[in-house]
């Protein structure tokens, strides 16, 4: 009888792991409807560190959840693994069932934990058949620990009627619950980003970012067609695998500021929505929808996903701020995502909402986002007496201002800059009307031709020239150069004015001899493209110490930072919402307590200074160095 | 981006400046004697270059010879190597803040008074005298042309050895130049007169001499009229031509176009046009003369709002806005505009007070900013105390203590402000009841912007009395509650209501009569401006004075205006009474008036008896005070005339004590300045 109970387990074992195999052959088959894509095979080597470091640091951030799911995920992967050798191989050493059993109980102490939070789930959990996910595990894991108990009473126990009907019970739960882990792989059950969150760390489209930092966008071949994705089978596989990694934890709704300002983007939905579009068919998405609009699963492969799975406003609302990057457990890349619909839209359609297309248009013609003439990106600093450079001239530091040249409030900001970089001893100069546009606008709408002829031309126009740095306050426009260039051919050394400014405070260059003024509590409102983008978090907090500031920090600040709305063109795509983006981080502000915010980007200032009412003031970080120079910024 | 053109940078030959506004050139009257800038003259213009203005163009008028006199005006004296080294330091401290200087140099010819300095024989191409300056002259002979034209080169040299920007050859306002292109000056017969070629050789010959003494690469303007309003003067159309030919002439890097002429007191009046005039009323003349220009055109005349300078300049009417008393109102016009803070541009309203001091010789001082061409003792940007916090009451929400408000909070104190009414303003929102004066309301509502943004706790409609005022436990109190009518003598019959105040008809609290008498013992704006208030109602008004004439003392600018609609609405002027009495016979009233020369007596039965006599101050809530106060209510004269804080300020005091102060009417009757003055002149230092 015992043995035959043996015998059982290991064909279940072996069914199961039958099971899992077809499951995997037919999420394989679906992933393989996307392009080709380089990876390398060594990412399966690196998997165990890109699971136990990479994801740790974004799991991490939640303990209580994440001791469940080590408790519960590692109880149950070291169930299978016994359960492998010992039934698979039909060698039952009952040291393993031992083994077993105490995996199955930690499993069950997570599982219980999981259960717990999902009866009062956060909001930004999917409910429907991730509710069910616990209970599964929770039959599994019983049901295991009880057969083993049974097998390591021994025969005594199974003789017994009570015991034949424990061992049936705990049969049922093992077969229940193992149906959960095995066949929701295939069927696209919750337990479907296990092994799809494994292999999405082996195949990551952007392996570089594990132990480092990946944020710019990949260039898009012009000459071959189609142009961006706007068929699920568009994507590269390894990004359809990406997508079926989803947890669907929202945790990127929570920090989404679209979603949060009511516009019409959960980039929890997104994601679901390419899932849905690739594997049309799997159950119901049951989270939050994109705000305002009816979530559809009604995806198909070979359909436009623009129209079925989503609404092109869901994909003009993004900010590409990467919080939801950066919140992913899973190190899904939504920016990626967004930016790769936006280039087929732009691209063939040239259907920018609001004005986008006039802003991609004014840059065609002008080199500019504002239509302007280049000269007029100086004329604040014809009275400084600054040097413009020109052929056969030398300069050690270019300042490129950007589009904040035209802005009459930012304008105060570069001749703060100016000012200090001259107190400091630096050779500086401008580029004049030399200075055409970084493209980072024109990129992030999707236009990517714009960018590459942008790029192409500001790269041609800085090769012309000699000098040593470039340093720019734009953060923007910081990114281009240094992320996203040197795959155009641009090389150069590029500084964001904070880290300038630190470099300088730090090696005493500035004689800080005025008082500061203001008084009252002062928080610093991090860029997202100098933050997220380029974890300069540090050096405009090491500027604002070495000019005896204290930073009260908002609770979102640093990596957790909320976007002010500018970024990724939101500003002149311009979808409506319930709040403005802008309002609720000038909220935040004020929850702070602080009177005064220090920003460090033009468009940041840009956005924050139009918050109407009485809100804290706004202030450049170069204005605040400058105050303390004993000098009139002229 | 804002303002894209009022910002956008203009190279006028070598000489770049950062923005199209320009302070055109004014006589300042503030040159030390012998016609030297000196630190109150730099720091004038210092504070508009800290102020992001363009380009200054300072030393309105300044003589390049002998025979012109500066002294009426202390202008820049441009006839002396003395000048050079304090032109010197002016440049440079321009310079500093990144703003260009040029100066304006002129022969005035007959545009002047023979009786003072070297009591010269003033020289004109006909020898025809100017009614302005009582102007008697000479015809100019061809040796003084030739001398006076070296001077122009002269002192061309010596500007730009100063390191200025430029230089600036008045042909304006009828000085030597355009007094040879006007044929209402101008009968020669030799070759500086008859065809127009000839009345323009002697303009040519001195800019010829200008351009040689400074090269090729120095800036040289000419500032012209666009039209002089005489049927016998300069028209738009011959302008033009002269315009055409100057600027053509390759001598010049810029025009500045004024419209009309300035030789009698009425068109003198349009050339600094006051609030009675239309904004830019003459910019079509300016554009008439860029329409034939080929180098760039400026104009100043009542620009005073960055959006008009704006407008004007994206319309491509004029390639330069001249705001010159927008900045004498608020030198920091620029960046207030560059930052976006417009809202708290103190705006020029066209009083004209500057212009109208000036005419009598005195210095420029502005009616509603107290620290222009003060800057040595007066600040344009109040820095908080570094001292106590101190809880500051002001009562009264005229101009003075909304200054006193605005100032003491700018200092950093709590700061309580009580007024009577509902609104804030006092005597001045009545002055711009009047008609034509409507922008007089400008100065206060800069004031109520400034004060509401500042957080000042503004009572309205609250007449403070004494437990009031110590109800909120004062370290300061200040009194600012102005005056009542001065109508108390007895024989006028107020109190019988025989005769009703100027304030009380302005304030719309009596019916406008059929035959109205008004009485102006004062001769300030007040007395014409309810008279005319009547006027335009229907009434038929006499105005009577004991001074010389009607309006006597609003400046020269100010009373041609009056004076225009004096006789347009047929108002009678009676000048050189006194008002004796004031009865009631058969339902009408009778006003007997008796004149100043001949003590003869006259009588006027009308339905209204208007007076206007000032006021006496409004100083009840003082004398409650004076006692309980520290300093006895006594304010330190010798420490408020010198700038210095006022000694009590740092003696500690007791929780119930305090210190009061007056500023203003309350104390005795002066003007919006006075009150302005009074007010930042004691607050500044809390």
């Amino acid at each position: 009888m015992a043995l035959r109970l043996d015998w059982a387990l290991s064909v279940v074992v072996w069914l199961g792991a039958l099971l899992l195999a077809a499951g995997l052959a037919r999420r394989l088959a679906l992933w393989r409807q996307g392009q080709p894509a380089p990876v390398a095979w060594s990412g399966l080597l690196a998997m165990p560190r890109r699971y136990f470091v990479d994801i740790h640091h974004v799991v991490a951030r939640e303990p209580a959840i994440a001791r469940a799911h080590v408790m519960t995920a590692g109880g149950a992967v070291a169930i299978l693994l016994a359960l492998g050798v010992n039934y698979g191989l039909m060698r039952y050493w009952p040291v393993l069932d031992v083994v077993t059993l105490a995996c199955a109980v930690a499993m069950f102490a997570g599982a219980w934990q999981v259960r717990a939070r999902r009866r009062a789930p956060p909001a930004r959990l999917s409910r429907g058949s991730w509710n069910r996910l616990p209970y599964s595990l929770l039959l599994f894991a019983a049901g295991i620990a009880l057969i083993m108990a049974l097998f390591l009473l021994g025969p005594f126990a199974l003789s017994r009627m009570f015991g034949r009907a424990l061992a049936a019970l705990a049969g049922i739960g093992l077969l229940l619950g193992g149906a959960e882990l095995v066949l929701g792989i295939g069927i696209a059950g919750p337990m479907k980003h296990a092994l799809a969150g494994l292999a999405h760390l082996a195949f990551h489209p952007r392996p570089e970012r594990f132990g480092g930092r990946s944020t710019g966008l990949r260039p898009l071949d012009l000459r071959r067609p189609g142009l961006g994705v706007a068929r699920a089978a568009d994507f590269a596989w390894n990004r359809l695998l990406s997508f079926d990694a989803c947890v669907q934890c929202g945790k990127c709704e929570a920090v989404c500021p679209a979603y949060a300002a009511g516009q019409p983007l959960n980039p929890k939905a997104l994601i679901q929505g390419m899932v849905a579009a690739f594997a049309p068919g799997g159950p119901e998405y049951a989270g939050n929808p994109h705000p305002g609009q009816p979530q559809s699963s009604a995806g198909a492969v070979h359909a436009d996903i623009v129209g079925s799975v989503l609404a092109a406003e869901t994909l003009w609302s993004c900010t590409t701020c990467r919080a939801c990057v950066e919140a992913c457990p899973m190190l899904i890349e939504h920016v990626d995502t967004v930016i790769d619909l936006r280039r087929h839209i732009a691209l063939n359609r040239g259907d920018v909402p609001g004005k986008g297309s006039e802003a991609l248009a004014n840059l065609r013609y002008t080199d500019t986002v504002g239509g302007h003439a280049l000269a007029a990106r100086h004329h604040w600093a014809v009275d400084l007496d600054i040097r413009v450079l020109g052929e056969g001239m030398n300069a050690d530091w270019l300042l490129l201002v950007g589009e904040g040249g035209f802005d009459m409030r930012y304008q105060r900001a570069l001749r703060a800059l100016v000012t200090v970089m001259r107190r400091a001893g630096l050779d500086v100069a401008l580029l004049g009307a030399a200075e055409t546009d970084c493209g980072d606008l024109a990129r992030r709408l999707g236009d990517e031709a714009g960018f590459q002829r942008l790029a192409a031309t500001l790269i041609a126009t800085l090769n012309r020239y000699r000098f040593a740095h470039i340093v720019t306050p734009d953060p923007h426009l910081f990114h281009c150069l240094k992320n996203e260039y040197p795959a155009f051919g641009g090389n150069f050394d590029v500084h964001h004015h904070s880290q300038l400014l630190a470099e300088l405070i730090d090696r005493g260059a500035l004689s800080l001899t005025a008082p500061a003024s203001g008084g009252g509590s002062v928080t610093f409102h991090d860029p997202c493209y100098l933050g997220r983008y380029n974890g300069g978090f540090d050096a405009p907090r090491r500027v604002l110490r070495g000019i005896g500031v204290t930073v009260v920090e908002m609770p979102r600040s640093r990596e957790d930072s909320r976007c002010c709305g500018w970024g990724g063109g939101a500003a002149f795509t311009d979808i409506p919402g319930a709040r403005r983006i802008p309002d609720m981080r000038m909220d935040d502000i004020r929850a702070s307590g602080a009177g005064r915010v220090v920003v460090a980007c033009p468009n940041c200032s840009a956005m924050l200074e139009a918050v109407v009412g009485p809100r804290p003031e706004v202030i450049e970080l170069a204005e605040w160095v400058a105050e303390r120079l004993a000098v009139d910024v002229p | 981006m804002r303002y894209p053109h009022l910002f956008a940078p203009i190279t006028l030959n070598r000489l770049t400046l950062r923005n199209r506004v320009v302070s055109t050139a004014h006589a300042e009257v503030y040159a030390e004697p012998g016609g030297l800038p000196g630190e109150r003259y730099i720091r004038y213009y210092e504070e508009k270059a800290k102020g992001g203005l363009g380009l200054a163009i300072c030393g309105g008028s300044s003589p390049v010879s002998a025979d012109s006199p500066q002294g009426w005006w202390k202008s820049v004296n441009l006839a002396t190597d003395r000048v050079i080294d304090p032109l010197a330091l002016l440049a440079e401290t321009m310079h500093k803040h990144g703003a260009r200087i040029m100066i304006q140099a002129t022969h005035m010819g007959r545009r002047n008074s023979y009786y003072g300095e070297h009591w010269p024989h003033l020289v004109s191409p006909s020898g025809i005298r100017e009614p302005v300056h009582r102007g008697n002259a000479k015809a100019i002979e061809r040796e003084e042309i030739r001398r006076i034209v070296a001077d122009f080169a002269s002192a061309a040299r010596r500007v730009q050895r100063a390191g200025m920007d430029g230089i600036e050859i008045s042909a304006a306002h009828q000085q030597l130049i355009d007094q040879f292109w006007s044929p209402r000056t101008n009968f020669r017969s030799d070759e500086y007169g008859g065809s127009l070629p000839n009345r323009m050789r002697f303009g040519i010959e001195v800019l010829t001499a200008v351009r040689e003494a400074v090269g090729e690469d120095f800036c040289v303007g000419l500032r012209m009229c666009g039209d002089e309003f005489h049927e016998d003067g300069l028209s738009h159309q011959v302008l033009q031509e002269i315009a055409a030919a100057m600027s053509g002439s390759g001598l010049i890097d810029y025009l500045s176009v004024v419209g009309s002429g300035a030789d009698t007191h009425n068109t003198l009046a349009n050339c600094m046009p006051p609030m009675a005039l239309p904004p830019e009323p003459f910019v079509h003349l300016a554009a008439g003369i860029k329409s034939v220009s080929s180098v760039p055109v400026m104009h100043a005349q009542s620009i005073r709002d960055p959006v008009q300078a704006e407008r004007i300049l994206a319309s491509g009417l004029v390639d330069m806005v001249g705001m010159t008393r927008a900045h004498i109102a608020d030198p920091h016009f620029m960046i207030k505009v560059r930052d976006g803070r417009e809202d708290q541009i103190r705006q020029c309203v066209g009083a004209n007070y500057c212009i109208d001091r000036q005419y009598h010789g005195q210095d420029v001082l502005c009616i509603q900013n107290a620290a222009t061409s003060r800057e040595s003792t007066m600040p344009h940007v109040i820095v908080p105390s570094t001292g106590p916090v101190r809880r500051v009451v002001v009562v009264g929400a005229g101009p003075a203590g909304l200054e006193a408000a605005r100032v003491a909070r700018l200092r950093g104190h709590e700061v309580v402000l009580f007024e009577r009414d509902d609104h804030v303003g006092g005597q001045v929102a009545l002055a711009a009841k009047a008609p034509q004066r409507e922008q007089m309301a400008g100065i206060v509502r800069w004031l109520d912007m400034e004060t509401i943004r500042l957080g000042v706790d503004r009572r309205l409609g609250v007449a403070a009395r004494v437990d009031t005022i110590l109800d909120e436990q004062p370290d300061i109190v200040v009194l600012a509650t102005g005056g009542q009518p001065n109508v108390g003598y007895p024989a006028w019959g107020v109190a019988e209501g025989l005769a009703v105040c100027a304030r009380d008809v302005l304030a719309g609290r009596v019916e406008p009569g059929a035959n109205v008498l008004v009485y102006d013992g004062i001769s300030g704006h007040a007395g014409f401006g309810v008279a005319d208030y009547l006027a335009s109602r229907g009434s038929l008004v006499e105005i009577a004075t004991p001074d010389v004439k009607i309006a006597d003392d609003v400046g020269g600018t100010t009373f041609p205006v009056f004076y225009r609609r004096l006789y347009a609405q047929g108002m009678i002027p009676t000048p050189n009474v006194w008002l004796e009495r004031v009865y009631a016979e058969n339902g009408k009233i009778i006003a007997v008036l008796r004149n100043e020369y001949t003590e003869q007596l006259e009588e006027r039965a009308v339905d209204l008896v208007v007076i206007e006599n000032g006021i006496v101050p409004a100083d009840e809530l003082y004398w409650q005070l004076k006692a309980r106060s520290r300093n006895l209510g006594q304010t330190d004269i010798d420490a408020l005339y010198a700038a210095r804080p006022q000694p009590c300020l740092s003696e500690s005091l007791s929780t119930d004590e305090f210190l009061l102060f007056r500023v203003g009417d309350c104390v005795s009757m002066h003007n919006v300045h006075g009150a302005l003055y009074d007010a930042l002149r004691l607050v500044k230092d809390f």
